[in-house]
């Protein structure tokens, strides 16, 4: 879409969360230094869904926008090296909605992402791995994984966002 | 023979008559496959092709050939199709065009399909393509806010699919260009809302893409007929915009293209009949791949015992040195240590141990291997040479069929050649593949194949040699006529043989 959209919607996305957001979720455009907002890059937090091996953590994830979007989809990444069978080594989140070839439609809001991607932490897609740490004990040894789950649940705790 | 032989002339003449009937022009070369082609099926596309349907339809670009199970389409023929096939659709289901065409792209353009999928479970049909039954009515207020940019607008710039899901102008002439630049799968756009399965056509695109966008969108639609139909291909000639429409199942899949470029229109090949197309891919890939190098290498060399590297022994004794920074010194017949070679060991032009160990049969597997990669790539040079000539006297050929002259029967001459030289061309694959016990059919084969090579000879001959003699010679010369004669019944016999060499040959 061609050059302006983007920033009007994000503006408009802001507005929305602002009005009405899921509880224990985070949203919000970075500031930059100069105390100037930057509507590209948002730094959100999501929380592990309760009665998961995810509960008690929050996860921060960060939006990438593009000046395409909405046409493309924004990237959503976690810190590096997050232990989860669709996040890639770099902290990139694989998910369908996310992929611009296939399930991305421009009117997906942030908040549908985020809980999408919250919906994803405890129900990983094994069609689909993106590291092979994650993939393979989720496949192989379930009560490792588990236990690396949590372990990472703890390193994530409320207050540090 | 001879009555057999005459009957397939009388069809050949005859059908070269009706071909001027027909067309009077030269754009097709009279066809081996009016000898052998089943025409099953052809009168199912005559009426196809002429429905009772008012456009112009330019009969003279259609090939109605009587013999011929296929059809060179251009753009417009193209079109034509894809619009026939639209309105027999929207006629029959009683829905838009538009509709009808997102369900005929999406069954590939098969009207049957369609029908069929369609009258068995319509409503998973529309779920399927994303036709919605009912046009969801316009929300009824003022104004609406776009579920793209988020912005409210007036409702006279919001437009909806058939879902009725509001987006504003601007956002969706956005989604739509981005499809279309992201290539021909805009042709299978939905709603942008996420949760919708509503499909954009056509209708959409015209009402909101950009001029370039729109030819952009009609080109991949074209183009989605001929490639994602299962009877269309675009014909592979270099620059060439025609598609071939073939009836499956009439035989024969070779075809000439109304650019003269004839092909195989099962595996785009060029034309190479009386080989399979399987043979052929094995036979373009033994030419391209390294296998007859390997084949060579294998049959001429032996890998040094110590460092492996593969060595030719062109001449001398049996003394081999490696070259550098090997320099292993061994035994050409038994591959060992030259130390321990010498007089004792029968000299340097044989070796006792090599005899020995072959008297006991060690070294059977390995030689007869390689006595049978020699006899294979010495098979294989016999007939890639005959099929590398007749290739380029093809080429050579095509050259000579310039339009210099106007004569007739001696352009009837050289498309026979090229016809000619290519069955022959394809032969001599066959004939490589052609099992070794099979001796009695071999036999056969091979004097049916050198037939057919004198009598393309002479025929090449004639048309070559002696025509130049009368296109030097100055003014009209004495004895053109006879060579008028003489040319058109060599041009008659020489592709006489060829049905039977074809029959004989497709299994």
């Amino acid at each position: 879409m061609s050059g302006g959209i983007a920033r009007g919607r994000l503006a408009e996305e802001r507005k929305a969360w602002r009005k009405n957001h899921p509880h224990g979720f985070v949203a919000k455009p970075e500031t930059l230094p100069d105390g100037t907002v930057n509507l590209m890059v948002w730094n959100c937090t999501i929380p592990g869904k309760a009665g998961t091996d995810w509960e008690g953590g929050y996860y921060p994830l960060t939006m990438h926008f593009s000046e395409d979007y909405p046409s493309k989809p924004p990237k959503c990444k976690f810190d590096q090296g997050f232990f989860h069978p669709n996040v890639y080594p770099s902290g990139t989140v694989c998910l369908s909605i996310l992929n611009e070839d296939s399930g991305w439609r421009p009117a997906i809001t942030v908040k549908q992402i985020l809980v999408g991607v919250q919906d994803l932490l405890d129900q990983p897609n094994p069609s689909d791995p993106a590291q092979t740490d994650g993939y393979h004990l989720f496949i192989q040894d379930t009560a490792e994984y588990k236990r690396r789950v949590r372990n990472q649940a703890k390193q994530y705790p409320a207050n540090i966002i | 023979m001879e009555s057999e032989d005459e009957m397939a002339a009388m069809m050949l003449i005859e059908d070269s008559n009706d071909e001027e009937e027909l067309y009077g022009d030269d754009d097709d070369d009279s066809d081996l496959d009016d000898v052998i082609m089943d025409y099953d099926g052809f009168m199912d596309h005559e009426s196809d092709d002429s429905d009772d349907y008012t456009s112009p339809h330019n009969h003279h670009h259609h090939h109605h050939h009587r013999s011929q199970n296929y059809t060179v389409l251009n753009e417009d023929d193209i079109r034509q199709l894809q619009e026939e096939n639209i309105t027999q659709i929207s006629t029959v289901l009683s829905i838009s065009r538009v509709a009808a065409g997102i369900l005929l792209r999406h069954y590939n353009w098969s009207v049957s399909k369609v029908n069929d999928e369609w009258f068995a479970d319509e409503e998973k049909v529309r779920k399927t393509v994303g036709l919605l039954e009912n046009h969801v009515p316009f929300p009824d207020a003022i104004e609406l806010t776009c579920g793209i940019c988020f912005d409210t607008c007036p409702r006279n710039r919001i437009s909806t699919a058939a879902c009725g899901h509001p987006f504003c102008v601007m956002c969706w002439q956005g989604y739509i260009s981005t499809a279309i630049n992201d290539g021909p799968g805009c042709l299978n756009l939905r709603c942008p809302d996420p949760s919708c399965g509503a499909a954009v056509g056509q209708d959409m695109v015209n009402k909101l893409a950009s001029v370039e966008d729109k030819s952009r969108y009609n080109r991949y639609i074209l183009r989605s007929f001929v490639e994602d139909n299962r009877k269309t291909k675009w014909c592979p000639g270099p620059g060439c915009d025609f598609a071939v429409d073939l009836i499956v199942g009439g035989g024969s899949y070779d075809v000439t293209c109304r650019c003269s470029h004839s092909f195989c229109w099962n595996c785009v090949e060029e034309a190479h009949r009386p080989v399979d197309c399987g043979t052929v891919a094995k036979w373009i890939l033994k030419n391209s791949a390294e296998s007859e190098n390997m084949n060579w290498i294998l049959a001429n060399s032996k890998p040094c015992p110590k460092c492996k590297r593969p060595i030719e022994k062109n001449q001398g004794c049996m003394h081999i040195t490696c070259t550098p920074p090997c320099k292993f010194e061994f035994c050409w017949l038994c591959l060992g240590a030259w130390s321990e070679h010498g007089e004792r060991t029968g000299g340097f032009y044989a070796c006792n141990r090599y005899e020995a160990a072959k008297q006991e049969g060690v070294f059977d597997d390995t030689e007869k291997r390689r006595e049978m990669a020699k006899n294979s790539l010495e098979r294989y040079t016999h007939y890639y040479e005959r099929w590398a000539t007749n290739q380029s006297l093809e080429k050579l050929s095509d050259r000579q069929c310039q339009p210099e002259s106007q004569l007739k029967f001696i352009i009837e001459a050289w498309l026979q050649i090229v016809e000619c030289r290519r069955v022959l061309k394809w032969t001599y694959a066959y004939g490589y593949y052609l099992p070794e016990h099979e001796n009695a059919k071999k036999q056969f084969f091979e004097y049916l194949q050198g037939e057919a090579e004198s009598g393309l000879e002479r025929l090449h001959q004639c048309a070559e040699k002696e025509f130049q003699g009368y296109l030097n010679s100055e003014g009209p010369s004495e004895g053109f006529n006879e060579f008028r004669t003489k040319l058109a019944g060599l041009t008659r016999w020489a592709p006489l043989k060829l049905p039977l060499l074809l029959n004989y040959s497709i299994p």
